[in-house]
């Protein structure tokens, strides 16, 4: 429905943002749906989703920070929402400010989120209502329903345009594209979660096998992506698709950007690094071998130990 | 793309004969999203933990708790930060629904800096149930950047206090450094006993890495509190989140580069690692020369400190070999490719260079 965004800017996305929605949602429907009135047995979710007015949404504030033309959107919080004037609770938004930015001092409010499907009409209301904290504000819609099917994030950005339809100017919702952004401890501990990865060290081997899978699959992923583009180009060279050239330069853009390091600096960095590691193995080996010397010569000595006592010398064994 | 996640989760699930606790996925079991208040009245009338140190066994943290705890340990840097959970308890089990952040950084005084905390905790706590988060504060965490998860002194007297006036409290540690080099997120849960409790000497708590400067508090400490063991839990609609932000994040995950990012801390550890070493070693002259009666009479479960050291030497290693793999691997990827139609070298091979 809305038309894609034409503003420039780029957005980017932390999944904090996008649990912190999906934890807002769930709680309210388990409050408002509590577990002892639904019926016990046989409650598969379709049956839930009919009974259960789907139609309830949640709201809240997304912050984060904005540097140049890039958005990025990092945290979020819950807000109060007044159905009799259906606009946000005005001073509570302002009291979670003042308590976010205590703790977060670099980020601003960038724009609202809410549950649904898409972006109404209605919702124009609550976003020009931030207008005048942000002077664009952004719309983060998570859709909540769980759809199986699906290959992609079910969450979409709206920005407000103004646009001439019908020869009046409004406001309306367009589409903005956005990016996941993320920092390494966050990666990890979604992985974490996601996965279910052993909670302690276990072996060494397990360790290993859980690292090298996780790169396993993000490779697989790799290959399979360029399994379709490759596939896309045959089909472009075949004919059966008609030929886009700017698919074309970027594919030959990415090509040629390969291979990506190449400089007689980096080949001296990447083996020094290499080097670098191998010692460390070889001392940690050396400390284990010595460590079992030790212990090899504690026990001789156990063993013997009457030989020693009532012989002579003691030879120092250093 | 489904099927690459699905066997890197399936292969966890094999592996992970200790992580039972997994609800089924079906919407039932958000259950425990719901908050009853009147059960809750009834558990602190009881107090059933009053009678037994150790009642509470179990943690459970929710994946949104847990994603905030670490951006926020991480975030602080090599400053200690610190800031509260809300959540509920179940029988023997702890659960963390949500954590929040302090605007206080830890510091030597910690215990007069939670006063100045109440403030903003109050107003928190009444803003949230305003926004329809019901749950109580249930407990207090903080990080210990590079040092591992343990109580320190003035961890364990604070959280003493906490259990004796704000009972169930709970007090979660989390490494974000550690967490970084090794992949995995480092986060310990401690209770700590009352006084009058005393555990006998022959408990063996897991081993954990301490640098020499720490090892001291943590000696006198350990034995004051004890760790619980800790489960995540997510709802199904964090699930699909989770399952469908993969097919973005892959990128990261290829592109992650630990060794780089963690330089300082492993530098730390291998010299820290040296000084136990000499430790070690004039210890063991001592020993020799003060007579071998020493020897005999340690307990078998005491390790030798150099076997200790062994095994910290070997822990670091294995988390640089791990990311010198990932880079070798990504160096095979992107840095090999040739126009011509000479083969690769064999993937397995360690091989850094493929000269043309």
């Amino acid at each position: 429905m809305a038309p894609s965004s034409s503003s420039g800017l780029t957005f980017k996305l932390h999944p904090l943002v996008m649990l912190n929605i999906s934890d807002h949602f769930t709680r309210v429907k388990t409050q408002l749906n509590p577990p002892s009135s639904s019926c016990a047995a046989g409650n598969t979710p379709a049956a839930v989703a009919a009974t259960f007015p789907q139609s309830f949404r949640v709201y809240g504030c997304v912050i984060g920070a904005q540097r140049g033309r890039t958005v990025e959107i990092f945290n979020s919080f819950e807000l109060v929402f007044d159905p009799t004037t259906d606009s946000l609770d005005r001073a509570f938004l302002e009291k979670k400010q003042e308590l976010y930015q205590k703790v977060f001092p670099g980020f601003y409010i960038l724009g609202w989120y809410s549950t649904g499907s898409e972006a109404n009409e209605s919702d124009m209301h609550i976003h020009k209502a931030l207008m005048d904290i942000n002077e664009s504000p952004v719309y983060v819609v998570l859709n909540p329903a769980i759809n199986h099917a699906q290959k992609d994030l079910p969450v979409t950005i709206y920005e407000s345009e103004f646009h001439v339809i019908d020869g009046i100017p409004q406001s309306i919702f367009v589409d903005a594209s956005y990016t996941i952004e993320t920092v390494e401890a966050e990666r990890i501990s979604v992985d974490h979660v996601a996965h279910l990865k052993p909670s302690d060290g276990g072996s060494a081997a397990t360790q290993l096998a859980a690292h090298l899978t996780g790169i396993h699959s993000a490779i697989k992923m790799l290959n399979s992506r360029i399994r379709v583009l490759f596939q896309y180009l045959v089909a472009m060279q075949k004919g059966d698709i008609p030929c886009d050239n700017s698919l074309l330069r970027q594919a030959a853009g990415l090509l040629r950007s390969l291979p990506a390091a190449h400089s007689e600096k980096f080949n001296d960095n990447f083996l020094m690094e290499y080097n670098d590691k191998l010692l460390m193995s070889y001392l940690a080996m050396i400390t284990n071998c010595t460590s079992n010397m030790n212990e090899v010569v504690d026990k001789v000595k156990t063993a013997y130990a009457k030989k020693s006592r009532t012989g002579g010398s003691r030879i120092p064994f250093m | 793309m489904e099927s690459s996640s699905t066997i890197a989760r399936k292969t966890w699930e094999l592996e992970n004969n200790i992580l039972t606790v997994k609800p089924p996925a079906d919407s039932s079991s958000d259950n425990i999203f719901h908050y009853d208040g009147a059960a809750h009245a009834k558990v602190l009338k009881e107090k059933p933990w009053a009678t037994d140190p150790n009642y509470f066994k179990r943690v459970q943290i929710s994946a949104l708790a847990l994603l905030k705890m670490v951006v926020h340990a991480r975030s602080g840097g090599t400053i200690e930060i610190m800031g509260l959970m809300q959540g509920k308890t179940d029988g023997d089990t702890i659960i963390v629904m949500d954590a929040f952040a302090l605007p206080v950084e830890g510091t030597e005084t910690r215990v007069n800096a939670q006063a100045d905390a109440y403030e903003y905790m109050v107003e928190y706590s009444q803003t949230n149930k305003l926004a329809g988060r019901l749950e109580n504060v249930v407990g207090w965490y903080h990080s210990h950047p590079g040092y591992g998860c343990w109580l320190s002194g003035i961890d364990v007297s604070t959280q003493m206090l906490n259990q004796q006036y704000q009972e169930p409290f709970l007090a979660v540690v989390i490494d974000p450094t550690r967490t970084i080099s090794a992949g995995k997120v480092d986060i310990g849960a401690f209770r700590t006993y009352p006084e009058w409790h005393k555990i006998s000497d022959d408990h063996v708590s897991e081993y954990q890495t301490i640098p020499l400067n720490k090892i001291e508090d943590f000696g006198v400490h350990c034995k004051q509190y004890y760790s619980l063991e800790i489960t995540y839990f997510k709802s199904s609609l964090d699930s699909h989140l989770l399952d469908l932000l993969w097919n973005k994040y892959w990128v990261n995950t290829l592109s992650s580069s630990p060794l780089l990012g963690n330089g300082d801390y492993v530098a730390g550890q291998i010299s820290d690692l040296a000084e136990k070493l000499d430790q070690a070693e004039s210890q063991l002259v001592q020993s020799w020369f003060g007579g071998q009666k020493a020897s005999r009479h340690k307990k078998k479960k005491d390790e030798l400190p150099l076997a200790k050291i062994t095994r910290d030497s070997a822990k670091i290693t294995i988390e640089q070999v791990h990311g010198l793999m990932s880079q070798v691997i990504k160096d095979i990827l992107f840095n090999s490719a040739r126009q011509s139609d000479k083969t690769p070298s064999d993937p397995t091979d360690p091989e850094p260079m493929i000269t043309s």
